[in-house]
């Protein structure tokens, strides 16, 4: 067994090494396709990386497009069907969202590849294991892997006379009674872009009705309708919504969100690990701490973004050697931070990072295991209705017993 | 060569003449119809290869089983009928105004014609700022005014979201029908008004019996392009509040948009534009026949 | 005060009508807040992000920050957007109405089997809203794979402008007398030399007037290129600010910029040639 995965190895890699033999000759255009990162570092690091790859391999050249996430979704989409498509692209991992375009056939495997350059023997375990999810082969290698958690204005936790940081959810949700009664809101949500709302949701869930029963819920395999737990969380989620969050939220953006963050409106923000890096820009690290959301479970909140070959580019190798590039220790380590507090490459050394950093550092250590957001969970049609429900609830019009069974009716329909 | 261009036979010429504008025409505009119908018979999902016939499944898919259709139906409706009256109510009462002879008329003219010029999405940009929660115009003048218990969400309260986007859209589509009503009032005789002053009809009576009955024509075609304009209302929506919040703001032609090039499901999608389409039909078919007569009859 | 001394009298009085003047002061007003949006976005854009959160909404800004709109520039990727735009406006306008008065020409003064019922089909497109079948005018589009092209917009483009222009122009071209066509015909000169000599001539203010039309609907169009120009490399200004709306929507002196920066091309061209614009929407629509 071993000797034959030696054999294909080898076979690969002399394939891979005729194959750009062969194509050197020309100079070849990669495309890619990202996001535009709301971290601008990350933008930076993005045209920095590319500039070095194309001085060190003068035969590849790389056009990189940037669309923000909706309409990165629906390029994808549109791109299946025409030959416009990208050589690499960006997309979540994890069987809901990535999962329906590497179902599709949009991916193509990259077992030789992994093999060929060995990129197990550097990726950090929990971000490269994604990889292994999908059927027929391995798809996509990590670019980050993201936790999520609570940053939160010190001075106004003082001012509330919050000394302790919650342990549990009833401890968060006693904090932001008080910092109710001190006047001020206690967490900050842009409604227009549905999923930032939808991460309140999220951790709920996991609060209320356990590690099991949430992926059940996610997996659509239990009845929103009839569990209490699914209720329940809506009822919290309407609570929040009515008395903990800067009102209004719903016509306002996460950006807008953020804003009012930093300008000290609100005491919280559930954010990914990305924000250390905003605040930074901001140069406002000192005001701000974080905590992991209490949830009760042995779970972080988080998720691993990928870059996925597409199966119809020709370019296959090429592309091959620019992730290669991008997830090797140099790379890795002179872009630190920069797409997101850890590197998914394991021999990248942490020195003199930023205290919050270093408590991201911490988090990720604790954890081993990860509950992901419900929009990368959810096929998009079953999204779409999610939304809708969290919305309706936050803005109090429907009750919560009827978002579950708006939600269960909606997957049944499917 | 033009000997030979010569030769052709006069039907011939024509059929040269029409034939690039016909194929284009034809390519583009009339067969995307003809497929949008056939698609709404079938499911695809943008990504396999091929679409699979399922009859009306998604006719029945749309008006059972869809949380959001019925709402968007009825908000395209609502949102028609209020803006082929509310707009062009004020547009008439400009454009009088601007027909009588008061000083400024060009630049007041220019003033209310600005916002039609402008780009759709642009307009939705300006207002989706002017309507900001926080740092906007509107909650900015309420504070000021001390009317603190006035500040709204304007576009994230469902109750009220539809219709801040509809005042954006009388904003911009004023000045249009106000053009068409200034020509339209231009083109009553000023000798009959005065005739019907020397008869001694007062303002009222020279408005209703002369000027209204000259002015059905430009009334009619203010109304059915207003009613068409609406229908296909999705720039304005679709950059103030894509929809949202918790769809509230959705309509027919936006969510077959959403349904087909976002969720990927085409079948659904089209069947959406299939009841955007037969609503339309229903007001242009009639309209039609009217212009074709009109046309007849003044041969 | 020359201007007032005519004013405020109705036709055939030379009364001053205090009617009038009450409502032109309402009008007056009604004009301000018409023009407020465009007060409100010129002062945003000239306002640092600390100054539109700190000070009141509608505060005349004090500092003047013009980097707003070279910062706007360069993150909206201006140059490229303006670069498509001008490129799709000035192919598809020109061609689209030279095409379109070939066609109207036809089947206003050729004879031919089906003039009627042809010209029954152009009318009939220009009611038929491109908006409801965006997803099938993308299928088409790329069947001929032409999705991200200048040609892949342009023809949808063409298509769905051509049945309003052929509206208008033939019934322009049917009132021209036939007299004046037809000591040509005699002359045994071809339709093609008539339409290029005679009517092409003197249908020039019509032509003027939908080609200033065409201008801006063109260049402000935005569903079709939604769907049609998913790269951002060929998309065109309403897209860019579409983008620039839902990235930097909280810097709000540059996104104010870019609003600006967007509207002004349209707005010159309205302000330079404003009496076409009324008589091209008139032409067709009011026939008296």
């Amino acid at each position: 067994m071993r000797m034959r995965n030696a054999l294909a190895a080898t076979l690969s890699v002399l394939a891979i090494t005729a194959g750009l033999g062969l194509n050197s000759a020309a100079a070849e255009e990669l495309k890619i396709w990202t996001l535009s990162f709301d971290n601008e570092s990350a933008n930076v690091a993005w045209q920095k990386i590319i500039k070095e790859f194309e001085t060190a391999n003068p035969d590849i050249t790389i056009s990189l497009e940037n669309r923000s996430v909706d309409e990165h979704k629906a390029a994808l989409r549109v791109a299946a069907q025409s030959s416009q498509g990208p050589d690499i692209f960006f997309m979540w991992a994890g069987l809901g969202l990535g999962g329906e375009f590497v179902n599709a056939g949009l991916s193509q495997p990259l077992d030789k590849y992994y093999d060929a350059y060995g990129w197990d023997k550097r990726l950090v375990g929990t971000a490269g294991s994604f990889s292994k999810i999908y059927e027929g082969g391995r798809h996509g290698v990590p670019y980050t892997f993201h936790g999520e958690g609570i940053y939160y204005n010190k001075a106004l936790f003082e001012k509330a006379g919050i000394t302790q940081l919650p342990a549990t959810y009833d401890e968060l949700k006693a904090n932001a009674a008080k910092l109710k009664e001190a006047g001020i809101p206690a967490m900050t949500f842009g409604g227009t872009v549905n999923w930032h709302l939808m991460r309140l949701m999220d951790v709920i869930l996991e609060a209320k009705c356990g590690a099991e029963k949430h992926d059940a819920l996610m997996a659509m395999k239990v009845d929103w309708s009839t569990d209490a737990c699914a209720t329940a969380s809506f009822q919290e989620l309407n609570d929040w919504s009515q008395n903990y969050i800067l009102s209004p939220f719903m016509g306002i953006d996460n950006s807008q969100s953020f804003n009012l963050f930093l300008a000290g409106r609100a005491a919280m923000m559930l954010e990914g690990d990305w924000l250390v890096s905003q605040l930074r820009n901001e140069n406002r690290l000192a005001d701000f701490d974080l905590f992991p959301f209490p949830t009760g479970t042995d779970r972080l909140y988080g998720f691993a973004e990928y870059l996925y070959v597409s199966s119809k580019s020709g370019k296959a190798d090429a592309a091959a050697k620019f992730l290669d590039y991008m997830l090797s220790d140099t790379v890795q380590q002179d872009n630190l931070g920069a797409f997101g507090s850890i590197s998914i490459n394991s021999n990248v050394k942490y020195e003199k990072i930023d205290p919050l950093d270093q408590k991201w550092m911490d988090i990720f250590g604790k954890y081993t295991k990860i509950y992901m957001n419900g929009d990368q969970a959810f096929p998009l049609d079953v999204t779409t209705e999610y939304f809708r429900v969290i919305n309706e609830v936050a803005s109090g019009n429907i009750k919560p017993d009827a978002a579950g069974k708006a939600m269960q009716s909606f997957i049944a329909n499917r | 060569m033009s000997k030979a261009r010569l030769s052709l036979r006069p039907s011939t010429q024509g059929y040269v003449l029409l034939a690039p504008a016909l194929i284009v025409y034809l390519l583009f505009a009339v067969y995307p119809m003809i497929d949008v119908i056939r698609m709404s018979f079938s499911a695809w999902n943008g990504l396999s290869p091929k679409a699979k016939f399922v009859g009306v499944a998604n006719y029945r898919a749309i008006l059972t089983q869809d949380p959001v259709f019925w709402g968007a139906l009825w908000n395209t409706l609502i949102w028609t009928a209020t803006a082929v009256i509310v707009p062009n109510l004020i547009a008439f009462g400009v454009a009088l105004a601007l027909n009588q002879n008061i000083p400024g008329r060009s630049s007041l003219r220019i003033i209310f014609y600005l916002p039609v010029i402008i780009a759709s999405i642009a307009v939705a940009t300006i207002w989706k700022w002017m309507y900001d929660p926080f740092f906007g115009l509107f909650n900015g003048l309420l504070t000021s005014w001390g009317l603190t218990g006035l500040i709204m969400d304007w576009l994230g309260d469902k109750r009220i979201a539809l219709w801040s986007v509809f005042v954006a859209h009388v904003w911009q589509s004023v000045g249009f029908s106000m053009v068409l009503f200034l020509a339209g009032l231009q083109s009553v005789s000023t000798t009959l008004i005065e005739a019907a002053r020397i008869d001694g009809a007062g303002r009222w009576g020279v408005f209703r019996y002369v000027m209204l009955p000259a002015l059905v024509p430009t009334i009619t075609v203010v109304f059915v392009l207003s009613l068409i304009n609406s229908l296909k209302a999705f720039d304005i929506v679709y950059g103030m509040t894509g929809g949202g919040p918790a769809q509230s703001t959705q309509m027919l032609a936006m969510w077959a948009y959403t349904q087909s090039m976002q969720l990927g499901v085409f079948g659904r999608g089209a069947a959406v534009s299939v009841v955007l389409l037969m609503i339309t039909l229903v007001v242009v078919i009639p309209y039609m026949r009217w212009m074709f007569k009109r046309e007849d009859m003044g041969r | 005060m020359k201007m007032f001394s005519q004013a405020f009298r109705p036709v055939g009085s030379n009364k001053v009508d205090p009617v009038l003047v009450a409502l032109w002061i309402a009008f007056i007003l009604l004009a301000i807040i018409w023009i407020t949006p465009f007060m409100f976005i010129v002062f945003t854009s000239l306002k640092s992000n600390s100054t539109v959160m700190g000070s009141s909404a509608f505060s005349p800004p004090t500092e003047l920050a013009f980097g707003n709109f070279v910062a706007a520039w360069n993150r909206g990727n201006f140059s490229t957007t303006a670069f498509n735009g001008i490129v799709i406006t000035f192919i598809k306008v020109p061609f689209g109405l030279l095409v379109s008065a070939m066609a109207a020409y036809a089947l206003a003064k050729v004879p031919m089997r089906m003039n009627k019922a042809l010209f029954a089909l152009f009318v009939f497109g220009t009611m038929l809203p491109f908006q409801v079948m965006l997803a099938p005018i993308f299928r088409q589009v790329n069947a001929f794979g032409l999705i991200n092209t200048y040609p892949g917009i342009i023809l949808p483009y063409l298509a769905f402008g051509i049945p309003y222009q052929v509206f208008i122009l033939y019934g322009f071209f049917s009132a021209v007398p036939k007299e004046l066509s037809e000591a040509a015909r005699i002359d045994g000169a071809s339709h093609f030399t008539i339409f290029r000599r005679i009517f092409l001539p003197v249908s020039l203010p019509v032509l003027s007037a939908l080609l200033i039309l065409d201008f801006v609907a063109t260049w402000n169009e935005f569903a079709m290129a939604l769907v049609i120009l998913q790269d951002p490399r060929m998309w065109t200004l309403p897209l860019g600010l579409m983008n620039f709306q839902s990235q930097f929507q909280s810097d709000y002196g540059q996104l104010n910029a870019a609003i600006i920066m967007t509207v002004l091309p349209a707005a010159i061209v309205y302000l330079m040639f404003q009496r076409y614009f009324v008589s091209g929407l008139t032409s067709g629509a009011v026939k008296e």
